[in-house]
């Protein structure tokens, strides 16, 4: 254990921690944002077709995509390193957490979890949408339409909400800038809400399948 | 019988509280080898859990103002009722003030003068100085002529500790915890260290030293009810009684204090009557202000503790499972200032009765608190009897407390002697050659295996321990408590006689394998029955009352015949100690009146 | 209050008796009115098993010797009352500390070793003048002191951390607190640099995860989320603008 100490670089440990810090903010951000995005299709289908012409006017998609690949790749180095990686941690913390009953402890297990299937959907899901760009109303929709796709996005949703709340939640209860208990409800409560206005999201681009017709434009 | 490597060291010290650390520390600076032995890390001995404060006379705040060493002198001698040694008195209040500011520069976080005016709780105005901002404050304290008694917050033992541990840790020093003293290594006129049995694993150990102190804290748990910890079983002060060579000063005086909480007998701080608590009977009538027209709830301890055990005799005590008891009461000192000026009160309350004293009754009664008796050393804490052998803390009898000590005068005490203690210990050290005989300690092993072999085989009976424990525990609560009598010290000797005899009977119900605790209390059973004697027998004897030694056939302080110490030791054989005298050294202030307590009372 | 009878489940196992096997047993017990833990497992050595291990000094909730897991918590089992729990009760030791048997772990060592590690005592280069007045302080910066200094060690903390429990060379959050306690005290003159060095990596303040079991758990209630994230933003400071490695 000394030798390990001895030889260990604070610096990089720092620097580390801080990647985690500033990749979670932006992938956070870049999340919201997103969901906003999709959202926009309740505003009406000419607000959702605006969004990737917008997007790619100003190369936000070509820059961004790939942008956000690499900064969830990172993240997964990053907060990765935190999964227990042999069978016997997970047991030990599985175990700890079933007899500690402690609702943050919990949360972090669940926050693992998660992000361990985000790993997995969010690269099938980027992979269908990238592979057909563009995007519009009528290829979303007709995603969208299938069942299997719904529900995998209202999985995909809930795990990624959850994950970004309870992530924005411990960085800040891990540096400090707010009371536990109140941030814990706001971010409980913004949560909520996206999700909410996800599913209704969902809902609706179904509802527009078949009604602006087919195909690329 | 396979025997233990000897561990050597110039320095033994028994018991990590406060006073066996900074004897530890100061003669590790003066160059000796140094190992502490405790029962417990050092961090859970028993001085973490005062919480007051302690005396020194820096005279910082506006009510401590003029304060000096004399007047600490003189305030510490009237509280021992004469009955403590004035030229260690002296020493002690020259040295607290300096003991203090070293605690602070180790980093005790001691509270802090705040200057601007301020109104007492009862209504006087004071105003703290700019130029003594940012010095050490000092709280009240009763039977203090000045405000002297220095604090953190509520964990004045805590921190004190605590800081006296980073010490300990920065100069590397030994520590060996979960490790309890069975006996001393002597051969009649010189201690070589000690046998102790570890812990962790239930093995014998041997440890030599040049040097042995005794700093193993009070005996509080003889007593059925006590504020001490539970560890506190007065070990140390049996196994230098043992000897036969070493006599135990003044173990008649005993300290109680008003209020324990019941049944846990957690301490309920003077600061609930302080600010105004009262105290009521089952009729809820509150009784003090009856006894006592002028202080009514805050008369001295001793005096507020003798009035509840009186009106409870009388008939007007709350029954319980746990026995009488009386109500404590600060309802109306108002929600807000009992969780923020009594916050630790209210924390007691709730945590071991579940109970909200903003709205409920608080069960109290006087309960054992400090010993003022311990292995009697001179000046320089060297042990009568044997050389090579010291004490310090609540453990000896240095004599600074006679038969009353000042409430802060203890903590201070520990570090004061571990200071003097520490550096005597070093000279002797430096003067003299370390031989001992390999058939001596053989010999000390021998017989501290064959008690055990003996218990775990059954041998020498069946007694149950803790049922014997039990009887001791009532016979001091009931018979040797706050009023004393003929009748009943007599009755009370009796009774631990013939608990003494059976207690060499003892037996084991579980196998004694390991770290067995069952047979370590066995162990320390016949040791903690003599102390009892010691106390019972010196309180029987002395037929006077002095300081918290109350006679109620003899209400009187009586100088022209016990103006002197008493010095128990055990016989080789037989089942009463032998008690010796030997006056107290007056070297400044002659016998008078203390100006508080009965006799006060009583002139008014 | 109605007194029940009560049935304790107890982790036995005593490492040196040799052929022992770790095992639940059960004690029934009456309930006593305030009854706390510390009087009833005390109640069961005497009269039932003399040979159960467990811890407790002050029994006044001062000294931090008697953590366990009381229905799977780290608390102070004397100053848990029975009834506020419910009629069946299983106590264990606590985790991460060394077993000593039964209930009885050996917090002792592992806070020694952890003080050790950090060096947590003041270091200075002033000499102790005896004659001297006492140096001053701010009566807020000593209050601030204490508040981190109130911690009795006793584990729980440490017990809870899901962290603790997969890495044994975390200092933990009672470390972390305790040099939070150095760091703000002007008498000790370690630079921040110094302290990044101890404390500024994966096995000090960068390894907690932010569990805050330990927030949740310390019976001292100290403010430990306030306290590992002051330190954690002073070692990013001092990561940043130091010299250390
Ligand atoms: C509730 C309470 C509040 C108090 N408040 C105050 C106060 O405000 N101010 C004040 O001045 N005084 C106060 N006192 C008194 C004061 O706390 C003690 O007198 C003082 O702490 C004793 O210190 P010590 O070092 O002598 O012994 P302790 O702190 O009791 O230490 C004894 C040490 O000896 C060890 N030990 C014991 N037996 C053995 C053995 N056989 N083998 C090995 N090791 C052994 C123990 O493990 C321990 O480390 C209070 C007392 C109580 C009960
Ligand atoms: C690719 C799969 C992913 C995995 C395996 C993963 C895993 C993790 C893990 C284990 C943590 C906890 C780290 C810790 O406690 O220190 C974490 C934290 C976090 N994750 Fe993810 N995650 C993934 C994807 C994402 C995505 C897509 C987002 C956002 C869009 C995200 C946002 C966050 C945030 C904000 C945190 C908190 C960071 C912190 O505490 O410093 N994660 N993630
Ligand atoms: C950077 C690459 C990404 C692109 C281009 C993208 C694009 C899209 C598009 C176009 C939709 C609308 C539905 C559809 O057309 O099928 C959508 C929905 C969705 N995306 Fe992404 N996405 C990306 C990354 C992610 C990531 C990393 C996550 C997960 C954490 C995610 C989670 C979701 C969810 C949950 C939905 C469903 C929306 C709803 O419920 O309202 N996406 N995404
Ligand atoms: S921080 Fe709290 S829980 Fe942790 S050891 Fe200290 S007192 Fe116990
Ligand atoms: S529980 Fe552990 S992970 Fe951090 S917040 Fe507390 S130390
Ligand atoms: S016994 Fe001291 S904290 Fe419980």
């Amino acid at each position: 254990m000394l030798q390990r100490i001895l030889t260990h670089s604070n610096k990089t440990d720092l620097v580390i921690d801080l990647a985690e810090l500033i990749s979670g903010f932006l992938l956070v951000g870049f999340l919201w944002v997103h969901m906003f995005f999709v959202a926009s299709v309740l505003v009406g289908p000419q607000a959702f077709n605006q969004v990737p012409k917008f997007l790619e006017a100003y190369y936000l998609a070509q820059i961004g995509i790939p942008a956000v690949i690499v900064l969830i790749l990172a993240h997964m180095v990053l907060a990765g390193r935190r999964i227990p990686n042999r069978l016997q941690e997970m047991k030990m913390i599985w175990k700890h957490s079933r007899l500690l009953m402690h609702y943050d402890t919990w949360t972090w297990v669940f926050q693992v979890i998660t992000g361990v299937a985000i790993g997995i959907l969010a690269a099938a899901h980027i992979w269908t949408v990238v592979s057909r760009w563009t995007i519009n109303m009528s290829i979303s929709a007709e995603r969208v339409t299938q069942s299997p796709y719904f529900i995998f996005y209202i999985i995909l949703l809930i795990c990624g909400e959850y994950h970004v709340g309870i992530g924005l939640y411990r960085i800040g209860v891990k540096w400090g800038w707010f009371k536990r208990q109140k941030l814990s409800k706001v971010l409980d409560v913004i949560t909520l809400a996206i999700i909410a206005m996800g599913i209704v999201s969902l809902f609706v681009i179904k509802s527009h399948a078949g009604v602006t017709g087919g195909g690329g434009q | 019988m396979s025997v233990p490597n000897p561990y050597i060291t110039d320095v033994l010290v028994i018991g990590a509280g406060l006073a066996g650390e900074r004897t530890a520390i100061e003669a590790a600076s003066c160059g000796c080898d140094v190992t502490i032995l405790s029962i417990v890390p050092p961090r859970r001995s028993h001085s973490t859990g005062a919480q007051g404060g302690m005396q020194a006379s820096l005279g910082n705040t506006a009510m401590g103002r003029g304060d000096n060493t004399d007047i600490h002198f003189t305030d510490t001698v009237k509280g021992s009722d004469w009955g403590c040694d004035q030229d260690v008195a002296r020493l002690f209040a020259n040295l607290a003030p300096v003991a203090v500011r070293q605690l602070s520069y180790w980093g005790c976080p001691w509270n802090r003068v705040v200057a601007g005016r301020k109104t007492l709780p009862d209504g006087r105005e004071i105003e703290e100085l700019v130029e003594y901002e940012g010095l050490i404050m000092a709280r009240d304290f009763g039977g203090t002529a000045k405000w002297r008694t220095c604090y953190t917050a509520d964990g004045t033992g805590h921190t004190v500790q605590y800081t006296m541990d980073t010490v300990v840790l920065k100069m590397g020093i030994t520590v060996h915890d979960r490790v309890e003293t069975l006996s001393l290594i002597h051969d009649g006129e010189k201690c070589y260290g000690a046998i102790c049995r570890c812990l962790r694993t239930g093995k014998l150990m041997v440890y030599l030293a040049k040097v042995t102190v005794i700093a193993t804290g009070g005996y509080g748990r003889l007593y059925g009810a006590s504020t001490n910890a539970i560890i506190n079983e007065g070990t140390g002060m049996f196994i230098a009684l043992n000897t036969g060579i070493v006599p135990l000063g003044n173990m008649e005086a005993v300290q109680f204090h008003p209020t324990a909480i019941v049944p846990s007998w957690v301490l309920i701080t003077e600061g609930a009557r302080g600010d105004g608590g009262y105290l009521l009977d089952k009729d809820l009538h509150r009784f003090m202000p009856d006894y006592e027209p002028a202080k009514k709830e805050l008369a001295s301890r001793d005096v507020v503790s003798r009035r509840m055990m009186h009106h409870m005799r009388i008939g007007k005590g709350v029954d319980s499972k746990y026995g009488l008891h009386l109500w404590l009461d600060i309802r109306h000192l108002g929600r807000k200032h009992i969780y923020t000026n009594l916050r630790e009160i209210a924390k007691v309350c709730q945590d071991f009765n579940g109970i909200d004293p903003a709205k409920e009754l608080i069960p109290v009664r006087p309960t054992q608190h400090y010993s003022m008796g311990g292995v009697r050393t001179n000046i320089d804490g060297a042990a009568y009897g044997l050389n090579g052998l010291y004490a310090a803390g609540e453990a000896s009898c240095w004599d600074m407390h006679g038969f009353n000590r000042l409430g802060g005068n203890s903590l201070a005490e520990t570090t004061v002697m571990g200071m003097v203690v520490g550096r005597k210990a070093a000279e002797y050290v430096a003067g003299t050659t370390f031989i001992y005989k390999e058939s001596m300690v053989r010999d000390h092993i021998k017989r501290q295996q064959e008690r055990i072999n003996n218990l775990i085989a059954g041998r020498n009976g069946k007694e149950n321990i803790y049922k014997l424990k039990k009887i001791m525990e009532d016979a001091l609560l009931e018979k040797v408590f706050i009023f004393r009598n003929g009748k009943d010290l007599q009755e009370a000797v009796n009774t631990l006689r013939e608990v003494y005899q059976r207690s060499l009977k003892a037996g084991l119900m579980s196998d004694g394998q390991g770290a067995n605790p069952e047979l370590g209390a066995a162990l320390r059973l016949p040791g903690m029955l003599r102390l009892a004697l010691c106390i019972a027998y010196g309180a029987l004897q002395r037929t006077e009352s002095r300081g918290s030694h109350s006679r109620e056939d003899y209400p009187k302080r009586d100088d022209a015949n016990w103006l002197k110490r008493t010095l128990a030791y055990w016989p080789e054989e037989g089942d009463l100690p032998v008690l010796k005298y030997e006056p107290v050294k007056i070297t400044e202030l002659p016998p008078g009146e203390r100006g508080y307590g009965e006799t006060a009372a009583v002139k008014k | 209050m109605a007194l029940r009878t009560l049935k304790l489940e107890i982790f036995r196992y005593n490492p040196n008796v040799s052929g022992d096997k770790p095992q639940m047993q059960e004690y029934i017990l009456e309930e006593e009115p305030d009854m706390t833990l510390f009087m009833a497992l005390t109640r069961l050595r005497e009269e039932q098993d003399p040979s159960l291990i467990f811890d407790f000094s002050c029994r006044a909730a001062v000294c931090g010797s008697c953590a366990m897991l009381i229905n799977g918590r780290p608390k102070l089992a004397c100053k848990t009352m029975t009834k506020d729990l419910r009629k069946k009760i299983t106590l264990m030791p606590l985790p991460v500390f060394k077993l000593i048997g039964d209930l009885s772990v050996d917090t002792g060592s592992w806070f020694r070793a952890m003080n050790k590690r950090l060096e947590a005592w003041v270091h200075t280069n002033k000499e102790f003048d005896p004659d001297a007045q006492e140096g001053r302080m701010d009566n807020d910066l000593a209050l601030r002191i204490y508040e981190s200094e109130r911690c009795i060690e006793c584990g729980c903390c440490v017990a809870g951390c899901g962290t603790a429990i997969l890495r044994e060379e975390f200092i933990s959050s009672a470390g972390l607190n305790r040099l939070a306690r150095f760091f703000i005290d002007p008498r000790d003159e370690r630079s921040p640099d110094q302290y990044f060095e101890v404390i500024g990596n994966e096995y000090g303040t960068f390894g907690c995860v932010g569990l805050m079991a330990c927030d949740d758990l310390c019976p001292m209630e100290i403010p430990l989320q306030q306290q590992l994230a002051f330190v954690r933003r002073k070692m990013l400071v001092a990561g940043l603008t130091g010299s250390g490695r």
